[in-house]
C-alpha cells in the first residue's frame, strides 16, 4: 500500500534550496494548494534573506467543529512545541490565511541531521496544525489520562465543510469517517475499496492493526451528530484505536494516517481507475489488431480480373440496404 | 461560481526530456523532473504467468501492485540504477506521447506525489507540440476527465505559450516566430495573433538529445575515460555546464590551440559501480556541440540546413503581410537555447541572410526604389528554459482562461471529441 507522505514535497524542497542559497539573497514568492484545500504561501524578501514567512490556510470548518481563533483547538500550542526557538507566530496572520509563521534560518541547528529533521517537521505543518486536536486525544489514550472530552462526540475538520468524528473512551478511541465523493463512479469504486479494505484487515497478519468497520448507514456512535454531517454517499468507516497503536513513536504515524485517510482512499480510487483504463486501452488495441488481421489484402484484391469500379449488388444485399 | 476556478490552475508542460509542473500565477514551476517512469516488471511477468491458471484474483492483485509500484523522475533513475527489476519507460518521444499507460502513471505521480493536489479541485492546463494529432488530444482529455475527474481542461500549443511568456508587463504581442529547441524536437513556429500558421511550421530533426549524443561521441573518440554506462549523463552535464556558441569555428579552434589552459575544462565524476573518482578533459566539444544547429553537416549527413536558414524559410513561407512582424519578434524557448550567446549568433546569421536578400532585390530594381530595411530581432529572456510553462502560468491566471476551458459537464455531454480544439482566448492577444 502506498501512503501519502505527511510533508509537503514542494515546501521541503523550497526550504532546502533556500538554506543552500541563502547568500544569493533572491526574493521568493510562491502560492500553492494541496489536497483538502490547504493553501500555502511562502515569501522571502531581499532585505531579510534569512527570514521566511510561511502562511497556511485551512479548509473551511463545518459548524459542528471547534475552531477557536480560526485554528483547530490546541494548534497554537502544538506549533510552539514542535518548532520551539526557530518560529514565531504572527498575530494577526496574513490576509486570507489562518496562520502565518516567521521562520528564522539563522537560529537553525548547525547539525546536519537535526536541521534536516526540523525542515521535514516544518514541511509537515499541515499535520501539526490540523492534526493537533486528534493528537491531543490520542495522547490522553497513550498516557491513560482522562480528558474533558471523555465519552463525548468530538468533530474535527479534515476537508472543506466536512468533519470526521472522534469518541474518546477510557480504554480506546473510536474514529468515524463519513466518506463522500463527488463523482458517481468514484463513489462506487470507493465503496467497494472500503469493503475490501475492511476485509483485508480481517485476514491473517494484520491482527495488530486497529479494527475497522464499514457500514452504509451512520454507526450508533454518531447519533448525537448533526444531521448534515450524516449523509455520506460512500458510507462510514470506523477505526478503534487502542493504547498499543499510539504508544511511543507510533503516535505520529497514527495521527498522520488518520489525518490523510480520505485523501488516501481517493488516491487509491484514482489508481484503480487508471488501472482499468490501462486494461481497456489494451483490449481496444488487441481488438484493432484483430480487425487489421481480418482486412483482405489490398494488393491481392487489385489483381482480381473482375475488379470493377462499381459494385453490383445482389438482390438480397439491395434489400438489406433498403431496410437499414 | 465554480469553487475550482477560485483555486490556481495546475499547469503541466510535458516535454520529451523534462516535465515542468506547478500552479498558475507563480514565476517558476514547482518541479522540473525528467519525463521517465520506472516500472517494476516482475509483477507484470507474474500476472502474465498466473493468467494461465486463470486465477483472476491473483492476476488482479498483481496488476494492482504493479500499478502502484513505480517511480518517476529522478527517483526512477535512482531505482533503475540500484535494482534490475525496474525498467525505464520514456512516455514521450519527439514531443509526442508514445506510451499512454506510462503517461497516465506519470501524471498520477505528478498530481498526487509531487504537487499533492486533488485533481478534482483544479482546472488543468496541459501543453502539446504543434504537430500533435487530434486523436492524441482526445486521449489526453479522456485520461484527465475520466481518471482524474478534472473540472476543466485546456490543452495549449507549446509555442503559443512561449510567445505569451515574453510579454507580461507590456502589452501582449501574440505575433512572432517561436524557435522551440527542447530535448527531442525542434520546431520553428510562426504565430499570428495567437493562431499558429500551420502550413509554415518547420521542424528540424536535430535537438538537445542530438547535441548530447554528439558530445558523447566526440569525447569517446578522443578516448576520455568515462565509464560507458554513465557517458550519456556525463555528456549531458558537460553540455549544460560548459558549452557555448562561438561566432566562428576556425577562430575558435585557434583560440583553443593557443591557450589550452584557458579553454580546456575538467570534469570530475565518480564511477557508479566502484565509487572511484575520475576526471576527464573537455575541449573542442564546448563549442562544437551547439554548432550542430548552425552547421548540421558536422553531425549528420542527412540534414544540412542551418537553423537560421530554416527560420528564414519559415518566415518567407508565411503570409506576406505578417513577415515583417515575424522577423521583428523571434522568440527562443526550450532548454537547448540556453547556450551562451545562442541568440546573438542566431540574430547575426539571420540578419546576414535577410540583408543579402534586400541587397539582391535592390540591385535587381536598379537602385530606383530602395526596399525598407527589415528589422530582425531575436528575443531572449531569462525564463527561456521553461518559457512554455511560464506562458501557461500567465495565461492560466487570467479570468478568461477558465471560460476557455472545456468543462467536465461538456465532456460528459459531448464526449472526448471536444478536446480536439481549444479556443484561442482573450489575454492571448
Ligand atoms: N543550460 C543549458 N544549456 C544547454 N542545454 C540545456 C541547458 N539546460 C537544459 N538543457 C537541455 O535542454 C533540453 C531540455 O529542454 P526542454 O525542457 O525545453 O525540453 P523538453 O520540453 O523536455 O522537450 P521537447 O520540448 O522537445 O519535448 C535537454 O536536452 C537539456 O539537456
Ligand atoms: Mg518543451
Amino acid at each position: 500500500m502506498i501512503l501519502l507522505q505527511s510533508h509537503s514535497r514542494f515546501l521541503l524542497q523550497t526550504l532546502l534550496n533556500r538554506l543552500r542559497d541563502i547568500e544569493k539573497g533572491v526574493e521568493l514568492d510562491y502560492h500553492w494548494v494541496e489536497f483538502d484545500d490547504i493553501r500555502y504561501h511562502v515569501q522571502v524578501s531581499m532585505k531579510n534573506p534569512h527570514l521566511v514567512l510561511l502562511s497556511l490556510s485551512l479548509p473551511t470548518p463545518p459548524p459542528e467543529t471547534d475552531f477557536p481563533g480560526g485554528l483547530p483547538s490546541g494548534a497554537v500550542e502544538a506549533v510552539k512545541v514542535a518548532y520551539a526557538g526557530v518560529v514565531q507566530i504572527l498575530d494577526p496572520p496574513r490576509d486570507g490565511f489562518n496562520l502565518t509563521l516567521k521562520l528564522n534560518f539563522s537560529k537553525f541547528p548547525p547539525n546536519e541531521d537535526r536541521r534536516q529533521a526540523l525542515l521535514v517537521k516544518i514541511a509537515s505543518v499541515r499535520e501539526i496544525v490540523l492534526g493537533a486536536p486528534l493528537r491531543a486525544l490520542l495522547k490522553h489514550l497513550a498516557t491513560k489520562t482522562i480528558s474533558s472530552d471523555m465519552d463525548q462526540l468530538v468533530a474535527l475538520v479534515h476537508r472543506p465543510n466536512e468533519s470526521f468524528f472522534v469518541i474518546p473512551r477510557v480504554d480506546k478511541v473510536i474514529v468515524v469517517f463519513p466518506m463522500r465523493f463527488k463523482d458517481s463512479i468514484d463513489t462506487v469504486l470507493a465503496t467497494s475499496f472500503l469493503q475490501e479494505f475492511v476485509q483485508a484487515r480481517r485476514t491473517a497478519g494484520l491482527n495488530n492493526a486497529p479494527p475497522c468497520l464499514w457500514s452504509s448507514s451512520p454507526p450508533l456512535e454518531l447519533n448525537k451528530a448533526p444531521v448534515e454531517a450524516l449523509s455520506a454517499n460512500a458510507g462510514f468507516v470506523s477505526f478503534v484505536i487502542f493504547p498499543r497503536h499510539v504508544e511511543g513513536r507510533k503516535l505520529d504515524r497514527t495521527v498522520s494516517s488518520l489525518s490523510t485517510f480520505h485523501a488516501y482512499v481517493s488516491y487509491h480510487v484514482k489508481c484503480s481507475e487508471g488501472f482499468m483504463h490501462t486494461r481497456m486501452r489494451r483490449r481496444v488495441e488487441s481488438l484493432i489488431e484483430a480487425l487489421d488481421r481480418a482486412k483482405p489484402d489490398v494488393a491481392e484484391s487489385k489483381n482480381l480480373a473482375n475488379n470493377r469500379s462499381f459494385k453490383r449488388l445482389s438482390l438480397k444485399e439491395a434489400h438489406a440496404n433498403y431496410h437499414s | 461560481m465554480d469553487p475550482a476556478a477560485s483555486r490556481p490552475a495546475v499547469v503541466i508542460d510535458n516535454g520529451t526530456g523534462y516535465t515542468k509542473m506547478g500552479f498558475a500565477g507563480n514565476v517558476e514551476p514547482c518541479f522540473i523532473v525528467p519525463t521517465v517512469v520506472a516500472v517494476n516488471e516482475s509483477f507484470q511477468n507474474q500476472s502474465r504467468s498466473s493468467s494461465k491458471s486463470s486465477n483472476w484474483l491473483a492476476q488482479h492483485s498483481a496488476g494492482v501492485m504493479a500499478d502502484l509500484d513505480f517511480y518517476i523522475g529522478e527517483d526512477a533513475h535512482a531505482r533503475s540504477r540500484s535494482s534490475s527489476i525496474y525498467n525505464l519507460t520514456y512516455p514521450i518521444k519527439h514531443g509526442q506521447v508514445d506510451n499512454w499507460d506510462a503517461m497516465e502513471r506519470f501524471w498520477q505521480h505528478c498530481i498526487f506525489n509531487y504537487l499533492r493536489c486533488d485533481p478534482e479541485d483544479h482546472y488543468f492546463l496541459l501543453t502539446e507540440s504543434p504537430l500533435t494529432a487530434p486523436e492524441s488530444r482526445e486521449y489526453t482529455g479522456e485520461i484527465m476527465f475520466e481518471t482524474f475527474n478534472v473540472p476543466g481542461l485546456y490543452i495549449a500549443v507549446q509555442p503559443v505559450l512561449a510567445l505569451a511568456a515574453g510579454y507580461t508587463t507590456s502589452k501582449c504581442e501574440m505575433t512572432g516566430v517561436v524557435v522551440d529547441v527542447g530535448d527531442g524536437a525542434t520546431h520553428v513556429v510562426p504565430v499570428a495573433d495567437g493562431y499558429v500558421i500551420g502550413s509554415s511550421i518547420k521542424s528540424i530533426p536535430i535537438s538537445g538529445k542530438d547535441v548530447t549524443l554528439f558530445i558523447q561521441q566526440l569525447m569517446r573518440e578522443r578516448g576520455e575515460h568515462v565509464p560507458p554506462e554513465d557517458s550519456f549523463e556525463v555528456a549531458r552535464k558537460v553540455k549544460e555546464t560548459y558549452c557555448y556558441t562561438c561566432s566562428d569555428i576556425v577562430k575558435e579552434y585557434n583560440k583553443h590551440d593557443k591557450e589550452p589552459a584557458k579553454y580546456i575544462k575538467q570534469f570530475k565524476g565518480v564511477k557508479p559501480k566502484t565509487g572511484a573518482p575520475y576526471t576527464c578533459d573537455i575541449g573542442y566539444e564546448r563549442f562544437l556541440g551547439p554548432e550542430v544547429f548552425f552547421n548540421p553537416e558536422i553531425y549528420s549527413s542527412d540534414f544540412t540546413s542551418p537553423l537560421p536558414v530554416v527560420i528564414d524559410k519559415c518566415i518567407q513561407s508565411a503570409p506576406i503581410d505578417t513577415r515583417r512582424a515575424l522577423y521583428k519578434n523571434i522568440v527562443l524557448s526550450g532548454g537547448s537555447t540556453m547556450f551562451k550567446d545562442f541568440h546573438r549568433r542566431l540574430q547575426r546569421d539571420l540578419k546576414k541572410i535577410v540583408d543579402a536578400r534586400v541587397l539582391a532585390s535592390d540591385a535587381r530594381l536598379g537602385g530606383e526604389v530602395k526596399a525598407q530595411p527589415v528589422e530582425v530581432n531575436v528575443v531572449s529572456h531569462p525564463i527561456q528554459k521553461f518559457a512554455v510553462w511560464f506562458g501557461g502560468s500567465v495565461l492560466g491566471s487570467t479570468p478568461e482562461f477558465f471560460e476557455a476551458c472545456h468543462t467536465k459537464a461538456e465532456y460528459d455531454e459531448y464526449g472526448a471529441s471536444i478536446c480536439r480544439t481549444n479556443p484561442v482566448f482573450k489575454g492571448m492577444y
